[in-house]
């Protein structure tokens, strides 16, 4: 049994040809068709993300996956390109190595977002488009769903994917939600149309925010930012009104002086009634005279305080990476394990058989000088020669289970036959 | 009752909740995805024990259910732990059992020290008996949750104010949230703790006049110590209440409710360990002569 995969990453492979190498969901199913009719009899399932396009092929021994320079060759076939231009950025791997490897990219280890989840869902329908398109098997579903297991199992027993890295999701997530438990009875204010805001403001709409007012310098931009942000327009004539009315402020404008001072703020704070406000300052320069920070009740964060801790989760992220690996190892052992268990499954059956057949042969023979047995007792002399079979096959086996996880037991199958003469 | 029941002793449930307050102090140090199951496990084998340990001591208690210092601890210790089983369960994120585990060994801690006998009674009183320990059970416990709620708060202000992203297995609920349980609860321990001193006076009045039982004298300690509490916590409420509009008025809440904390342990310990003729039980005329005559012989 073999595995193999050859495929090319953000790193290893230039944004033009990735472009050039990427499968459509139509391609992709066109591609692992003609493999199916090209080399009957071998799995395989493709990959292909915005960052990864990676192939995975396997083959019993009779069957074994093409190797790498024909894999290469396949893909450039596929995609229109000159398999030269493919062959020094696509690496290839066998059998351990592809295990770990995969296993890594389920986990989002080999991810340009490192513990990004949306991964998983993306070697979920690799594999599912391989079991439609008939190119899956029993070796690429072992290895699939052990590499699903694996991601499952760094996602729970780390934190790996737990703390977020983008600067709108830290803010909502993070610090707004620290705030306010609920956000479809705040009133949310947008000031200015930076690129950060919309991003924001989806964040905030995922988490139940419904009043937002939009404003901005001029009115017709303020009108199709509302209707792009899904908002209430104004202007900032209105800015006095809406500081006091506001629980949630998320700032991008381009001004090159803040648009709030403390004055400005000061005179809006009396008609809170003590509400408390936070302040996603996401302009740069700043929007808000950053001693507003200080008044009791504001909780306002500048694109430096979100980024700083964006950066702490990244690092905590790095500090995930040891316990994670330790997983991958651990499952990368029990699958290699396993596989090289099922590469014994042949002499396994021949051994069983054997024994059975001579077991039967003598039962007849048995049940031929003693012909007054009656039903019950043959049937209690049978079941005896079947635990006596099992039982004098147990150690054997279990040898053999045991010695797969260090490798495949080609010494013990090969006494194995040699003892049993069994044949190939 | 089944003879096991008989032999749950405070140590079992306390020590359930001692593994599951450990499983909570480990979220600090390591992730696991089998600890929130095990916490559980341990905090519901621990009510459960709490629950069959407190049914047996009403079955088996002569007077009216629950009715010793002893008991009341532990049914407020009761009512705690199944709080925090319940926000554990549907907050699993939260670390609640950091604040309330605590609180909850501390109050069984206090019925350890507490006497098991139960307070004198007498039919005419019962029903004030009742309602007095009821409130003042409440009372407490509100003052806990509002204490709980206000530390919780201000870590988190604290972790805002930072602008740190929340620590691992260190998730707080929100600001409105536990601003707004802590004045809840304010509001609830005030009114509680003024029935319950309202209804103890009540039945000491109800004694006194028909000479039922011992009565509590006015200015025994423990009619002070109350008088006290329910003097803070109705001002604090108050103040709570107004500063509620205010931009600083929830970390004023939070203060205030700890202080209240603070008072109400201190107003347990000065119970548990001061001297007192609240819950003492009537003294036969015989006894009290030769008291009398122990006295005089004593004065100088």
């Amino acid at each position: 049994m073999t595995i193999a995969f050859v495929g090319g990453t953000h790193r290893t492979v230039p944004l033009p040809l990735r472009e050039r190498l990427a499968f459509s969901g139509e391609q992709a199913a066109e591609a692992l068709r003609r493999f199916r009719d090209r080399f009957p009899g071998r799995e395989c399932v493709l990959l292909s993300t915005c960052n990864r396009v990676e192939f995975y092929a396997a083959g019993e021994s009779d069957a074994a996956p093409p190797a790498r320079e024909q894999l290469v060759s396949f893909l450039a076939e596929c995609r229109g390109i000159d398999a030269s231009l493919l062959g020094p950025v696509l690496s290839g791997e066998s059998d351990e190595a592809v295990v770990r490897h995969l296993f890594s990219v389920a986990s989002g280890l080999d991810s340009m977002v490192l513990g990004e989840p949306q991964i998983v869902a993306q070697v979920k329908q690799a594999w599912a488009l391989a079991q439609e398109s008939e190119t899956a098997g029993p070796l690429t579903a072992g290895l699939f769903q052990a590499a699903l297991r694996t991601a499952k199992r760094v996602a729970s027993e780390t934190a790996l994917g737990r703390e977020r890295l983008s600067i709108p999701s830290v803010a909502v997530a993070d610090f707004a939600r620290g705030v306010f438990e609920r956000f479809d009875d705040k009133r949310v204010l947008v000031l200015g149309a930076g690129k950060m805001a919309h991003e924001t403001l989806r964040y905030l709409r995922e988490a139940g925010a419904r009043d937002i007012v939009v404003l901005n310098r001029t009115a017709e931009r303020a009108d199709r930012l509302a209707e792009r942000l899904g908002g209430r327009p104004g202007t900032f004539a209105e800015l006095a009104a809406e500081l006091a009315a506001a629980d949630l402020i998320v700032s991008t404008t381009g001004a090159s002086e803040p648009v709030v001072t403390l004055e400005m703020f000061g005179a809006a704070e009396r008609r809170r009634e003590g509400r408390p406000l936070v302040v996603l300052d996401l302009a740069m320069p700043r929007d808000f005279d950053p001693r507003i920070g200080s008044r009791p009740g504001v909780w306002l964060y500048s694109i430096d305080d979100l980024g700083a801790a964006c950066e702490a989760n990244r690092k905590s992220r790095q500090r995930e990476m040891p316990a994670a690996l330790a997983i991958i190892d651990e499952e990368t052992r029990r699958f290699m394990g396993d596989l090289h268990h099922r590469s014994t499954a042949p002499v396994i059956e021949q051994l069983r058989a054997g024994w059975t057949e001579t077991g039967e042969a003598e039962i007849e023979r048995l049940f031929k000088r003693l012909p007054g047995l009656d039903e019950a007792a043959r049937a209690e002399i049978r079941q005896s020669f079947e635990r006596y079979a099992a039982k004098m096959l147990h150690p054997p086996l279990t040898s053999l289970r045991n010695e797969s996880h260090s490798g495949p037991p080609h010494g013990l199958l090969d006494a194995l036959k040699r003892l049993f003469d069994l044949k190939e | 009752m089944p003879e096991f029941v008989s032999r749950i002793s405070v140590v079992c449930f306390a020590a359930s909740y001692l593994v599951a307050l450990a499983c909570e102090a480990s979220r600090l140090v390591f992730r696991s995805g089998v600890r929130g199951a095990v916490m559980v496990a341990f905090a519901s084998a621990g009510l459960f024990a709490h629950t069959l340990f407190l049914l047996c001591r009403a079955v088996d208690t002569p007077a009216v259910p629950l009715s010793s210092a002893y008991d009341w601890y532990l049914l407020a210790a009761w009512v705690l732990a199944g709080g925090y089983l319940w926000l554990t369960a549907s907050n699993p994120k939260t670390p609640f059992g950091l604040f309330m585990l605590p609180i909850v060994l501390g109050l069984i801690g206090a019925a350890q020290l507490s006497s098991r006998d139960p307070f004198p009674q007498s039919p005419a009183t019962q029903i004030w008996g009742t309602i007095h320990g009821s409130f003042n059970l409440a009372a407490s416990v509100a003052v806990a949750i509002g204490a709980i709620a206000a530390l919780m708060w201000l870590i988190q202000a604290g972790r805002l104010a930072r602008k740190q992203a929340p620590a691992q297995g260190f998730r707080m609920p929100s600001l409105e949230k536990l601003s707004l349980t802590a004045r809840r609860a304010g509001a609830i321990a005030a009114w509680t703790a003024s029935a319950g001193f309202i209804s103890g006076l009540v039945l000491n009045a109800v004694n006194l006049r028909r000479g039922l039982l011992e009565t509590v004298p006015w200015n025994d300690p423990v009619v002070l110590r109350m008088g006290a509490l329910v003097a803070w916590l109705v001002a604090a409420a108050i103040v709570s209440r107004s500063v509620a509009r205010r931009p600083d008025g929830a970390r004023t809440t939070a203060w205030l409710s700890l202080v209240s904390f603070a008072v109400l342990t201190c107003s347990i310990l000065w119970g548990v360990l001061g001297p007192t003729r609240h819950g003492v039980p009537p003294v036969a005329p015989a006894a009290a002569a030769s008291e009398s005559a122990a006295a005089g012989e004593a004065a100088p």
